[in-house]
Order: structure tokens, then sequence, then C-alpha cells
């Protein structure tokens, strides 16, 4: 009788609490449009960051000095590349070295080309030399110089470079053939240096490489795309975000004395606290289930990637779980330790940041030095991101997602604890 | 109607880092059916003692026993008995007064039809019955006061605890919270009532205890309290002329006046026996040619008896 009139106690309270959050204009929108707002502006901004051909379209300029098969070559070679534009001019027809400087330094174009005058007679001339066995040839050989606008991101300077310099492998290679046909006797007619430069431009290896994820299970359906990266992540962050509106709740109806009149009644301390945690609860799965969804069908809206909810619900259902009673926990714990709404605000927010950071929402934990990515152990966002991303990028299954979810569920329970002790003692 | 609702003995109560306790050894009983005033200065140990006896608070020692039962061994049979209505207004404003006491009722064990009808006994009660979908964050002052005492009520308990509910409010919705306790205790519930103000506890209780300092230091019914401080009583002469040189030292010295203040032609005494006292002033002033225009003789009320046992006013 007596489990009865708790059971009932405790759906007036998640009736109640319900009524006062969808009455809170600023919890629902800290609470809702927030981390929905986070996913798709995350999902769409850090699309080709991940996309594996690379969306990004990097505009580069060829200043030929030398007007010779060297500067078309390059041309050609970064013509063939997806991720650059190529111009042989900047706007306004300038080729001249200071105008180009401050075409790229203004980042108009990210990088620019400049072949120094005599590029490819120096070329050919190192290459006789060598066929002579006669070493050096390359003192004073004018330089090929790549700038680039100091904006750019470190990796995509590399790409570049690297480009350039299996360019100039190319161009080296077909000279040294065509060196050799003329030692050999071998009339070079413009149907083999046709042949000639379409083999040596590919500059293919002998051996394709490709690489593939290790995902579990040997399934290769889900990519690492922006989406599956950041629907979890804000989703975590979400979730762990409604610490404030629930803490600032509480704190306000122990400074209205509301708690200090429930426990004036015959009703356990648990049920105030079960009535709080179950309606943050469903509030984070509803919230998880719109993330989800906005992965699903708005973030390709946009131009983003679909979302791929992988092949395990269960253990997605687990982890949603588990990320919402750490986070509504940890709520009431922070609640239980505030003594107004302004410090509940300060100490909520601060502290979900910090376990944002460190648990690789912001930055992600392979771009963290050694000891931050260790001490990232440290939060339950991290844990919990882990989880997602092993169902979500890694096709994991329940099994793989077992450690994360033991973690979030001590999480919670401690955080539990911590509550109760402390809101038993409190007066008001 | 003579068992005790509420049976103290030995309650000490100290709060950590404090030098004195709160609630310094106080023995208390009150009888069923009666409207006790728990009378004193702020800071007290009313607020320490009511929490006690509602379960808020253990005491660090001595029994508490609300309706016949240990609060310590059965709190929430003893919760389920009494009613509490706390010194804030303690309500939530988003939700509508019928909200508030739904959710209220409910924590207090009432559902289905019962809780229904109780709700809206308390709307008819508290006059808020054209409040009932409002919000009350919008409603005055006064209103959300009267929703909170009849929260306190609304599950019919045996004992009242109310812990200074006219607080910050406006003249009429504190008449109605008079009215509204006298009906209750009427109908035979035990109200025990905590005020600094001696105006409410000398107009609505029948019995007074009067704590300071963590300790009761005068009990027993209105009467009896303002007749054990009888002696505070003061006479008050009105003299037609300034009092000649030495006349007030004279009349200090006669028997029975323990005090005499002058406020220009008013002569105010304090007499442990003022009818005793009063033959022998006026005789006194008659002799040095000091005309009475006026005498008035003062009962003594809850302010001048508490000032009289602790040397302090209420509102200090």
């Amino acid at each position: 009788m007596a489990n009865w009139t708790n059971l009932h106690k405790l759906a007036a309270s998640v009736s109640k609490e319900a009524r006062q959050i969808t009455r809170d204009r600023e919890a629902l929108l800290l609470l809702f449009a927030m981390p929905l707002l986070f996913v798709l502006i995350m999902s769409l901004a850090m699309r080709d960051a991940f996309r594996e051909k690379g969306g990004v379209v990097l505009p580069i300029i060829v200043v030929d000095n030398d007007r010779s098969t060297v500067g078309s070559s390059i041309v050609d070679a970064f013509s063939a590349l997806p991720a650059f534009k190529v111009d042989t001019a900047i706007e306004g027809g300038a080729t001249d070295e200071r105008s180009v400087r401050a075409d790229v330094a203004s980042g108009k174009h990210k990088f620019a080309v400049i072949i120094p005058e005599g590029t490819d007679k120096n070329a050919r001339r190192r290459i006789q030399r060598q066929l002579r066995f006669v070493k050096g040839g390359t003192d004073g050989a004018p330089e090929i110089r790549l700038l680039a606008d100091p904006a750019m991101r470190f990796d995509y300077r590399n790409l570049a470079s690297t480009n350039l310099n299996r360019a100039l492998q190319a161009i080296e290679n077909r000279l040294l053939w065509e060196e050799f046909a003329a030692l050999a006797g071998m009339k070079m007619t413009p149907e083999r240096r046709q042949a000639a430069k379409e083999i040596l431009t590919g500059n293919r290896p002998f051996a394709e490489v490709s690489a593939e994820d290790a995902a579990a299970l040997g399934r290769k359906e889900a990519m690492p795309t922006a989406v599956q990266q950041s629907v979890p992540s804000w989703s975590l962050f979400g979730v762990f975000f409604l610490v404030i509106p629930l803490s600032v709740a509480f704190t306000k109806e122990r400074q209205a004395g509301c708690l200090q009149r429930l426990r004036s009644m015959p009703t356990p301390l648990w049920v105030v606290m079960a009535g709080k945690a179950v309606s943050y609860f469903i509030i984070n799965q509803i919230q998880f289930a719109l993330m989800i969804l906005m992965g699903i069908y708005a973030v390709p809206l946009l131009g983003g990637d679909r979302f791929a909810f992988g092949h395990a619900p269960l253990a997605v259902a687990m982890m949603s779980v588990a990320v919402s009673l750490a986070a509504v926990n940890y709520g009431l714990a922070a609640a239980a330790y505030c003594k107004t709404a302004e410090q509940a605000t300060t100490f909520g927010g601060a502290s979900v940041l910090i376990f944002g950071a460190l648990g690789g929402i912001m930055v992600p934990k392979f771009l963290m030095p050694p000891v931050m990515q260790r001490l990232s152990a440290v939060s339950p966002m991290s844990w919990g991101l882990d989880g997602y991303l092993n169902i979500f990028v890694r096709n994991g299954t329940v099994r793989d997602i077992l450690p994360q979810f033991a973690g979030l569920v001590c999480f919670a329970v401690i955080s539990a604890a911590i509550a109760a002790l402390k809101l038993r003692n409190i007066q008001k | 109607m003579n068992e005790a609702a509420v049976d103290i003995t030995g309650l000490v109560k100290s709060y950590p880092g404090s030098e004195s306790p709160a609630v310094a050894g106080i023995d208390l009983r009150v009888k069923a059916g009666a409207f006790f005033g728990l009378l004193g200065p702020n800071g007290a140990g009313k607020t320490t003692l009511i929490s006690m006896m509602c379960g808020l608070l253990r005491p660090d020692a001595g029994s508490l026993r609300m309706a016949g039962m240990d609060i310590a061994a059965r709190p929430n049979e003893v919760k389920q008995r009494i009613g509490v209505v706390p010194q804030d207004i303690a309500l939530y404003p988003t939700l509508t007064a019928r909200e508030n006491l739904a959710y209220f009722g409910g924590m207090l064990g009432l559902s289905g039809a019962r809780l229904r009808e109780r709700v809206n006994w308390a709307l008819e009660t508290a006059r808020l019955a054209q409040y009932a979908g409002v919000r009350v964050e919008v409603l005055s002052g006064g209103l959300k006061r009267r929703l909170s005492l009849v929260i306190g009520f609304i599950h019919e308990p045996e004992i009242l605890l109310l812990d200074e509910p006219t607080v910050g409010i406006d003249p009429h919705s504190r008449l109605f919270i008079y009215e509204s306790l006298r009906a209750m205790n009427a109908a035979g519930m035990t109200i025990i009532y905590t005020s600094h103000y001696m105006e409410e506890v000398e107009g609505l209780c029948r019995e007074i205890a009067i704590i300071d300092q963590g300790r009761i230091i005068a009990r027993g019914s209105l009467d009896d309290i303002l007749a054990g401080g009888a002696g505070t009583g003061a006479v008050e002469i009105r003299s037609g002329e300034a009092l000649p040189d030495g006349t007030l030292e004279r009349i200090t010295r006669l028997p029975g006046v323990r005090d005499v203040e002058r406020s220009g032609k008013l002569l105010r005494l304090a007499s442990d026996s003022p009818m005793d006292a009063l033959p022998g002033v006026l005789a006194l002033l008659r002799r040095d040619g000091v005309k009475v225009l006026s005498l008035s003789h003062g009962a003594a009320n809850l302010e001048e008896v508490f000032l009289t046992l602790t040397g302090r006013g209420l509102r200090e």
C-alpha cells in the first residue's frame, strides 16, 4: 500500500516537474534549441574536414616565369587534383611576385607556386650531367617556391608541398625518359611524347594503396563523417547541459521553501529526487531522439552527410540511458551543493564546459597531446563519446560499449548518493 | 480532548559552530484542541523548535511526541497527522493555485476523487476559487499566503504548526488567516502558532509559552501570564503643573513603587502593587501642591511581560 502511495506521489512529482519545465521558455531553449543548433552547425561546418576525397577546394596560383613545359606540367598536375583550383594569374592579370605575394597573404589564393626563369634549362642540364656520372649541377639553380596563406592549416600546407614535389618528380622522370630515348637513338615522336606524359603525369606507384576503416566485425558501412561525430558529441553536451536548468530549478525550489515543506510531509526524499530525475531523464531521451533525427533528416537537407544510425539499437539505447542517468544525477548533486541559482548556473555551466573540453566534445581527443588524452579519462562525457563512437563510427555492439556503460552508471550512482546525503542534512 | 497533542521533554538542539544551543532543554505539553502560542523574539529558537516538531530537524537530546507518537520512531505517521505552514510562502510560482494544491495534496497522501474534493474545498476556504487557474507567480503576496495556509491543512491534520505565517502581508489577508485558524481550532484542530507579534498571540491563543534563548521562560493561559505579570502594570498620572524639586525622588522612596519616569507633566509609575502604592503617591502629590488632572492604570500586556522577564523588548 505504502509502495503504491509512493508511486502515486512519484507520478505527481513527474507531472509537476513536466509542467514547470514546459512553462520555462529559457530552460526549453537551453535544453532543445541549443544542442540541436550545435548538431546542425557542427555537422555542416566540419563536413569537409571529415570527407575522404576532400570537399575543400584550395585556390592555387602557378606563376610560370620560365614559360616552359615545367610550368604547364605543374598546372596539369594540380588541375588533376580535386582539392585544388588552379589559376595562372591573379585578378587583374598580374603575375609579378609582389602582387602574387599580396594576393596569397590576403587569403584570396591559398597557395602560389613561383617558377623562376631557367628552371627547365637547369633541369635538363642537371640530368645530362647525372647521366655522364658528373656530380653536382644544382649549384646556383633557381628555386621553385611555394607561398602559403599564413592562416593555412599545417596539413593543407603538407598537401600542397607533397603534390608539388610529386609533380616535379614526374617532370624529372619524363626528362630522364627523353634523354634515355635520345641516348638509345630512339626518336621521340609526338605519340611517344604523349604516351610518356600520360604515364608519368599519373605518377602512380606500382601498387595501389588505399586506406579502409578497421570497423568492428568487418563491416564497412559506417563512415567517420562530420555528422557521425557531431551528433553524438553535441548530444552528449546537450544532455549534460541540463545540469544548469535542473540545478537552478532545484535551488530556487529550496530557496522558496518548497523542499522544506515537502520534507515536512510524509513523502520520502527519494520520491522528490526521483521525480526530478525521471522528468529530466525523459527530456534527455527526447533531446537525443531529436538530435538523431536532425542528423538523419535535417543535416542532409542543408548539404551535410546523412547520419547513419548503425546496427546496434540496443547499444545505442544503453548508452543513452547511461548518459542520461549520469547527467541527471550529476545535476542533482550540483543542486544539492549550490545554495543559490547564481551558484548553480555558474558551477553547472563551468563544470559542463570543462567536462566537454576534456571529453573531446570541442576538440577531438586525437588532436590532444598525450597528457591531455590521459586527463580526458576523468570526464564522463569522454566515456559517453567513446561509447557512441564505438557504435556510430567503429560499428561496435553492446559488448564494445560495456566499459563506458558501466563507468557512466557508476558515476550516476555516486552522484545520486552524494546528492541524497547532502539533501538529507539540508535545512533549506 | 485532555490527551497531549504535543509532549516534549528535555529537547535540545545545537547547530555546528554556534556557541549556545538554539533549543536548550525545552519541556512542553500542549493539550489536544488547544490554540497554543509560541512567542519570542527573532532568534529565540521558535523555528528550530517547530522544525523538530515537524520532523525536519533531529533533536540532539530529549523526546518529542506528536499526536501521541514518537516522531523519531514513526516520522511518516506523525507527518501524516500534522500540517505545517512554513515562514516562507513555499509555492511553485509557475504552477497555478489549483496545481499547487493538487501537488502538495498528493504529497500528503490524497489522491483521486478525495484529492479533487479537498482541492476544491481549499480553494473555497481560501477564497481563491476565482484564481484557481492563475499561476501563483502573478498572485499578490496576500493571496499567496492564503494558498500557503490552506495547503497546511488540506489533508485535515490533527495538529497544525504555523511558523510566523503572517509576515509581510496586508491586514485583510491577515484577518482572513486569523478567521480561518479560529474556525479550524473550533473544529477541533490543535494549533501551534509561533510569532514575534504579541498582538497576534494575544488575540488568537488561549495558551502561550514565551521562549527566549532556546528556553521557555513563561507559560500558561493568556490570563495567567498577564496576571503573573500584573506587577508590570503601569500607573500614569497627568498633572496640571511640573513637579516641584524633590517630589520625584520622594515618590520613588514610597513603599510599593518600583520605578518612576517623568515625561513633562506625565508621571509613569511601575509598581509591584499599584493599588497599594497609589494612595501614598496621591497624598504626596497633594502635599507638594501638585494638582492631578487624570489617572490611569493599564493592565500588563505581553510586551511588558516579556520586558520584565528578559530585560529586552520582543522586537529587539
